[in-house]
Order: structure tokens, then C-alpha cells, then sequence
């Protein structure tokens, strides 16, 4: 998978591209780094599907933004990932735009 | 009908026939009242004409006494003899016809062969004649004068005398003559004769019973005014009648004048009228009898019709509560749905007449992979043909339980039917078993329709399969019922049905038929049994127009499907065969026909989820020396499915409690999620521990209006 990543003073974007599941959920986790980074966002227009191992990787960091008093957001899920984050009970947890 | 109706109908008809009655009885006695007068009439003018001829004839012997011989005797002499003798006229005619001498000078010398009238009297020469009379005529010289002639021959013809005698002197003698006779001249049972001077209206005659109420005529009653004389002057003739009121009573009378005198032949009315009167009366009941109790039959007949009608009625009630019983009997022994199968669809229904055939169909699994389906009819309508119906649903259900192939079953059942078969039942079927693998039908037709072929292929039309197996059953103790067979293609399906659809009738009493079935048939849009169903009986509801429907209409379709594309791979228990299952499950979409490609892509981001979720399950946890996936893509039931197997460590994914869901990012243990969207991603999901193996399976169906033929 291919992941565009912007860092934008404070503010991290990710925007993985295809599918997040066990076998593409290193890669994304590998561009995670929040160091320096208070504003966290998850551009998702081009993800297919997500399956735990990626929404695993979704919960971490808003866990660590949390934890750290940083924001973080999700943006332009499709309609299966959205799926996932109403089945998953995430809709309530993430800030999604 | 009302209940007076009869009775109103029958006075109607009373009055009527009365009416008709009456006339003719009025009639008949007028008619009769006038033959009676008629006949007095000519009683009356022969016997006074007979009287006068008598009494002439007696002066007029006594003249021929007198004289003896012809001979030139002195006027004086004549008028004294004819005085004696009182007559008005009296001559000696000699052998030649002339008036030798008379009373009458002028009439000496007259030629008596002069004229037709005198010629007449010249018979009495011949020495055979006795006498010769005539009628009261015109006198030849005096107007005002009618007389009458009478001759009688002096002995051997030697000449005649020859009398005469004036109306005028007849009415003088006439009281004498008549008036006794007349006294009791009964004229029929109760009618009397009248008799009186013209001029002095005083009655000669008196009947008896009246004799002391009326001297005259006027006395009596009697108007001359409004009498219509008839005067008797020879001849026919017999007057007209006319009503007088005589001695108080109403009587029909005739007014004859003779000689000075009237004579009135009286019949009182009630002589014939009271007969009428009694013959209309007797009429009259014997017809009120006769309407009245015709009219009570009727009444009686329309009452009892009412009371017919409410036992029809009652009848009616108790057969249409057996036609509900049979009905439902019937609508119980029908099999419920089939749960969706790969290998096939199957549709059928059963329309039960008013008043309820014997219809059935049934389908079920005789053994795994096969099914059985059959559709019969039995003879016979109402609850006798509907618990028949099930004796043979059940007897052929058994036989083909057995795992007896159709023809052997249906054999089966119909010596156990037959033998049983009491009532002389009988029943046509057709039994089939499909193999659902490889779409073969062995089938057996016991005297049924022939079912319809209809073939998936382009332009190849319904097929009828017309091959019997032998006739129909429970009607011979014993029949050996060929086997028969085809195959469907996937695609291919199979119409089976019951009279009720070929013998529909229209308006016209037109039948619905095999080639308009066919037409049918080939203009069906797909062969999804429900649609051919639904069709064929859109199809015979608008030929029948409303036309009832006379028997059971029952269609069965059942088509035999595209087999489901099935895949399946092993992977090595790692994550890079995590990757390679993902990878073959995009080949496996890759590999349809590209029409359900299309029709399945949708459901491919659920699918990858549910192979992420337990592929990584099996790799991280259950030590699995590997794992396999099949795919499979059902198009008919627009379901896709996933199954695992794995020989890892027994784990039963449905028995994994969920995680809260509801708990915040902070509180939430990362894992069990994946377990929680499988779940809740799949439509269907099963597991089971089978040969030290996990085996477990996700389907995923498709929505609604992406199936296929939908």
C-alpha cells in the first residue's frame, strides 16, 4: 500500500491509499511517528477497506494523541470503512470530518 | 312470489269465466225462449188452421148433403142454406168448373179454371180428392174483406161446392172455437196463451192460474203499444218477441192478429232465465271450488318452494362448509418452502376450485442431493377426494422415501392405492427425482399432463414431454410404470401442471389448451419458477375473464441453476499467506464470468475483512500447520461465501464474547474487533469442530437489487 504523508508544522497527514488489514497495517504503523506532532488527521478518500489490524492502528494513535493533549481526526472514510467504525462502536471515539 | 298473487290471479280468472258464463247462458236461454215461442207459433197456426178446415169442412159436407147433386138452385135458396150452414159464401160448381149457383149472384157463370187460385178447387173432379182448403186471402172484389175457401165434391166427382168464410164472421165464432183451448194451452212448463178481440181487447182465453186477476188483455198487463203485431196472412212467419210485464211477471211474448182477434203466446223470463240462472250459479261454484283450490295449490306450491329453497339454502351451507374443510385438508398436505438450495429453484402453488378438486403437489429430499417433486390430481371433488388425496400423497411419499426411483414408486403406490380404493377413486401423477448434481430427472407419468421442457438455450421453445409411463393410477391392481428420464441443463426448467390450467375455460366455453399453454410458456421473460408461475396463472386468469373456475389449478416449476463458482486454496500459516488469501481472493472475482464479476464486486471489501480477520486469527493463534479458503460465488443466491479450514487448536469464533463497544479509546482493549465486524459483516455464519479440524464459514449475500433475475 501506499501511504501520501504531509507534515505541516504541528499537523500530520496520513492518507493511505487501498487496503489496511494485517497485511498493509506495518506499513501505515511505520509512518506513524508523533513526535512534534500535536494535530493528527487520517485522510481516507483512498482506502478500500479497513479490517482490525487497521483500526487497531487508528485506536493507538488516538490513544496517543490523547495521551500527549494533541487532536486527531478522520476524514472522507467510504462507506465500508465507515461500516467498520459504526459496527466497531470507533464512531463515537474518533472526530471524523 | 306474493302469497296473495295466486289468489288475486284466480278471482281475476273467476270473474272473467263468469262474465263469459253469463252471457253464454243469457244467449242460450234467449235462444231457447225463442225456439219455444217459434214453436208455439206453428202449434198455434196448425191447430187453429186445423180447427177452421174441420168446422168449414163440416158446413160444407152438410151442404153437399143438402143438395146431393149439382144443380141451378135459386139465390134465395143458396143464401138460406148458407146462412144455416153460417158461411159467407157458398157456390155449386158443376163437372166442368162453372159456378152453377150461389148466394153471390156475381159469381154465377165464373169459370172456376179461370185462375190458379179456382183452378185448384178442379182437383176435386178427379172423384179421389176430399177437400180442397185454402188460407184466409185478399177477397178478389173487397179489399177490406179476407176470406177462406173450402170445396168438397159431390159423390163420384160430379161436380163441387165450393164455401167461403170471412175473417170477420171467423172472429165472431173464433171464442168458441178456440177460447177452451187456449184456457190451458200450456206453452213450455210455465208460459200461456193469450187470447182477445181486437177491438174489445176482451180475453177469450185466461190461463187457469190467472183466471181471476184479468178480464182484457190490458188488464193483464199488456201495452199494445209496445207489441210488434204480426199479422198471419198465410205463409211462414212467426212475429218478433217483445217483453210485456203480464199478470207481474216478465214475460217474452210474440203478438200474432188473426181473425179479429190477438193472440199472445207469453213465456214468463224465469221459464229459461232461471235455468241459466241455476246453470251460471252451479257454474259459478263448481269454478270458485276449481280456482280456489287451484289457487291454494299454487300458494301451497310457492310455500313449499320457499321451504325448498331454505333446505337448498341449508344444503348449500353444509356443502360449502365441507367444500372449506376439504379445502383446508387440501392446503395442509401442501409441503412448505424448500430452503434456498444451489442446485435449484422450485415454485409451486395450488388454486382449489370453489368446490375443491383433488390437487396436490409435494416436493422433498428423498435422499441428500436429490429431490423429489411430484404433481397429481384425484378424481373426484369434496372431502371424499381430499382425504383420498392424502392416502395417495402419503403412499407415493413412501414409495419414493424408500429410495425407489419414480417409476418403482409410483408401481408401488398404485397396488396400494388400488388395493384400498373403495371408492372408486383414481389419480394421474408425475414424479420426478432430480440428481442435483448433475441435473438428471428420472421421472415417471401415470396418465398426467405432459409437463413442460423449457431450455435455457436461445430460441429452442417449450417442449412438451409427451412420453407416458402408463395409465393413470389406483384404477388397475397392478402396473409395471416405465421409467423415463432427462436431463436439464443448467438454466433448463421443468413445468408441471394439472388439467385445471389446459381445461380452464373462457367465456365461450373455449378450453385454454396446450398450444395457448405453450404460447405462454415461450413468452416467459426468464425461467425463474416463480415468474413461470406467476405467468401461467396471470396467463388463465385473463383467458378465463371472470368465468368460474371449475377445477384445482396447479402449477409446479422448478429450475435447475448455474452451479455456484467455487475456489479453494491452502495457504501457509503465516502472514505472507495472509497475503497470498487476500491476492486469491481477488483471483477468484477475477475468474467469473464477467457479468458476476460485476455482481459480486460490491460484496468484495466485506469479503476481504472477514479473510483478514480469521486468516490472521488462524496464523497468530490457532497453530495451524496451514489453512484453506473456498470461495465460493453463488449468482442464483446472490451470496458469496468464505470457509476455513484449519487444523490448529479447536477455536470457535462465535463462541468469543464481543468487546464493549461503547467503552472509550483509552478504556478499550485492543482486540476481539476483528470477531465483532466478521459478525457483523456476514449475513450467515457457521462453525464446527469436524475431523481434529476448525471448519468455519461466512456468507455474505448481496443486496437485494443486485441479484441476479430480480
Amino acid at each position: 500500500m501506499q501511504t501520501e504523508k504531509r507534515l505541516e508544522g504541528g499537523k500530520l497527514t496520513l492518507a493511505p491509499a487501498g487496503r489496511l488489514d494485517t497485511n498493509t497495517a506495518p506499513e501505515l504503523e511505520a509512518e506513524l511517528k508523533l513526535d512534534g506532532v500535536d494535530e493528527l488527521v487520517f485522510d481516507l478518500s483512498a482506502l478500500e477497506y479497513v479490517s482490525s489490524a487497521g483500526l487497531r492502528i487508528f485506536l493507538s494513535a488516538q490513544k496517543a494523541m490523547s495521551a500527549k493533549g494533541g487532536k486527531m481526526s478522520i476524514a472522507n472514510p467510504n462507506g465500508t470503512v465507515k461500516g467498520v467504525f459504526d459496527i466497531t462502536g470507533c464512531t463515537g471515539i474518533f472526530t471524523i470530518v | 312470489m306474493k302469497r296473495t298473487l295466486p289468489y288475486s290471479v284466480a278471482a281475476v280468472l273467476y270473474a272473467a269465466l263468469m262474465s263469459v258464463a253469463w252471457i253464454i247462458g243469457t244467449e242460450q236461454a234467449r235462444e231457447k225462449t225463442d225456439a219455444q215461442l217459434d214453436y208455439a207459433i206453428l202449434d198455434f197456426r196448425s191447430t187453429i188452421g186445423g180447427a177452421i178446415d174441420t168446422m168449414l169442412g163440416h158446413a160444407t159436407e152438410a151442404a153437399v148433403r143438402h143438395f146431393k147433386i149439382p144443380g141451378r138452385h135459386s139465390m134465395e135458396e143458396m143464401a138460406a142454406v148458407a146462412k144455416h150452414l153460417d158461411l159467407d159464401e157458398l157456390n155449386i160448381v158443376d163437372r166442368d168448373g162453372m159456378i152453377i149457383a150461389s148466394n153471390d149472384p156475381s159469381c154465377i157463370g165464373v169459370d172456376m179454371k179461370k185462375t190458379p187460385e179456382t183452378r185448384e178447387f178442379m182437383k176435386l173432379t178427379d172423384g179421389k180428392t176430399p177437400t180442397v182448403a185454402q188460407p184466409f186471402r185478399q177477397h178478389a172484389y173487397d179489399a177490406k174483406t179476407r176470406r177462406k175457401y173450402l170445396g168438397k165434391p159431390f159423390p163420384g166427382g160430379n161436380g163441387y161446392i165450393q164455401v167461403g168464410l170471412d175473417e170477420q164472421r171467423l172472429a165472431k165464432m173464433l171464442p168458441e172455437i178456440l177460447g177452451y183451448i187456449f184456457d190451458e194451452w200450456l206453452l213450455g212448463r210455465t208460459g200461456f196463451f193469450l187470447c182477445a178481440d181486437a177491438e174489445t181487447d176482451a180475453m177469450i182465453s185466461n190461463p187457469s192460474r190467472h183466471r181471476n186477476e184479468a178480464s182484457t188483455l190490458s188488464e193483464a198487463g199488456f201495452s199494445a203499444d209496445e207489441a210488434k203485431p204480426y199479422e198471419i196472412t198465410g205463409g211462414e212467419g212467426a212475429g218478433e218477441t217483445f217483453v210485456q210485464t203480464l199478470f207481474g211477471e216478465k214475460c217474452y211474448c210474440r203478438c200474432l192478429l188473426f181473425g179479429g182477434h190477438r193472440f199472445v203466446p207469453a213465456l214468463p223470463e224465469h221459464e229459461y232465465y232461471d235455468t241459466r240462472n241455476v246453470y251460471v250459479s252451479v257454474f259459478g261454484v263448481l269454478l270458485a271450488a276449481l280456482l280456489g283450490s287451484f289457487a291454494w295449490f299454487l300458494d301451497r306450491i310457492a310455500r313449499d318452494s320457499d321451504r325448498l329453497k331454505a333446505f337448498f339454502a341449508a344444503q348449500e351451507a353444509s356443502r360449502a362448509k365441507e367444500m372449506e374443510i376439504a379445502k383446508s385438508i387440501q392446503n395442509a398436505a401442501l409441503p412448505a418452502p424448500l430452503p434456498p438450495n444451489p442446485a435449484f429453484r422450485l415454485s409451486a402453488e395450488m388454486r382449489a376450485a370453489k368446490e375443491v378438486g383433488g390437487d396436490f403437489y409435494d416436493f422433498f429430499e428423498p435422499s441428500p442431493g436429490k429431490l423429489a417433486f411430484l404433481v397429481a390430481d384425484v378424481s373426484g371433488k369434496g372431502i371424499s377426494a381430499a382425504l383420498y388425496m392424502m392416502t395417495a400423497k402419503a403412499t407415493i411419499k413412501n414409495a419414493l422415501m424408500t429410495g425407489l426411483s419414480p417409476a418403482a414408486a409410483l408401481s408401488k403406490a398404485n397396488a396400494e392405492l388400488s388395493r384400498g380404493n373403495t371408492a372408486n377413486m383414481f389419480l394421474t401423477a408425475w414424479a420426478g427425482i432430480i440428481d442435483m448434481e448433475s441435473g438428471k430427472v428420472a421421472f415417471a407419468n401415470a396418465g398426467h399432463n405432459p409437463p413442460v421442457l423449457m431450455h435455457a438455450a436461445e430460441g429452442r421453445g417449450p417442449e412438451y414431454l409427451t412420453a407416458k409411463s402408463g395409465p393413470m393410477m389406483a384404477y388397475l391392481d397392478s402396473v409395471d410404470y416405465k421409467p423415463l428420464s432427462l436431463t436439464l441443463k443448467p438454466g433448463d426448467a421443468l413445468f408441471l401442471y394439472t388439467d385445471g390450467v389446459t381445461e380452464a375455460l373462457d367465456g365461450k366455453n373455449e378450453l385454454f389448451g396446450e398450444e395457448r399453454l405453450s404460447e405462454t410458456l415461450g413468452t416467459v421473460a426468464s425461467n425463474d419458477p416463480d415468474a413461470i408461475c406467476r405467468h401461467v396463472r396471470v396467463a388463465v386468469a385473463a383467458f378465463a375473464a371472470g368465468a368460474p373456475q371449475a377445477d384445482d389449478i396447479t402449477v409446479l416449476a422448478i429450475e435447475r441453476l448455474e452451479p455456484p463458482h467455487s475456489f479453494s486454496r491452502s495457504f501457509p500459516p503465516a502472514q505472507s499467506g495472509i497475503a497470498d488469501a487476500s491476492a486469491y481472493l481477488d483471483g477468484c472475482l477475477a475468474a467469473l464470468p464477467q457479468d458476476d464479476a460485476e455482481m459480486f464486486a460490491p460484496a468484495m471489501p466485506a469479503l476481504h475483512v472477514i479473510l483478514d480477520e480469521i486468516a490472521s486469527n488462524i496464523v497468530k493463534h490457532s497453530g495451524a500447520s496451514g489453512f484453506q479458503v473456498d470461495v465460493t460465488f453463488n449468482h442464483a443466491a446472490g451470496t458469496a461465501k468464505l470457509l476455513f479450514v484449519d487444523d490448529g487448536k479447536p477455536y470457535d469464533p462465535l463462541a468469543h464474547e464481543d468487546p464493549d463497544t461503547t467503552l472509550s479509546a483509552e478504556e478499550r482493549p485492543i482486540g476481539g474487533l476483528g470477531l465483532l465486524m466478521v459478525k457483523k459483516m456476514s449475513d450467515s455464519l457457521s462453525y464446527k469442530r469436524e475431523h481434529n479440524r476448525n471448519v468455519f464459514w461466512a456468507e455474505k449475500a448481496l443486496p437485494a437489487p443486485a441479484k441476479k433475475d430480480a
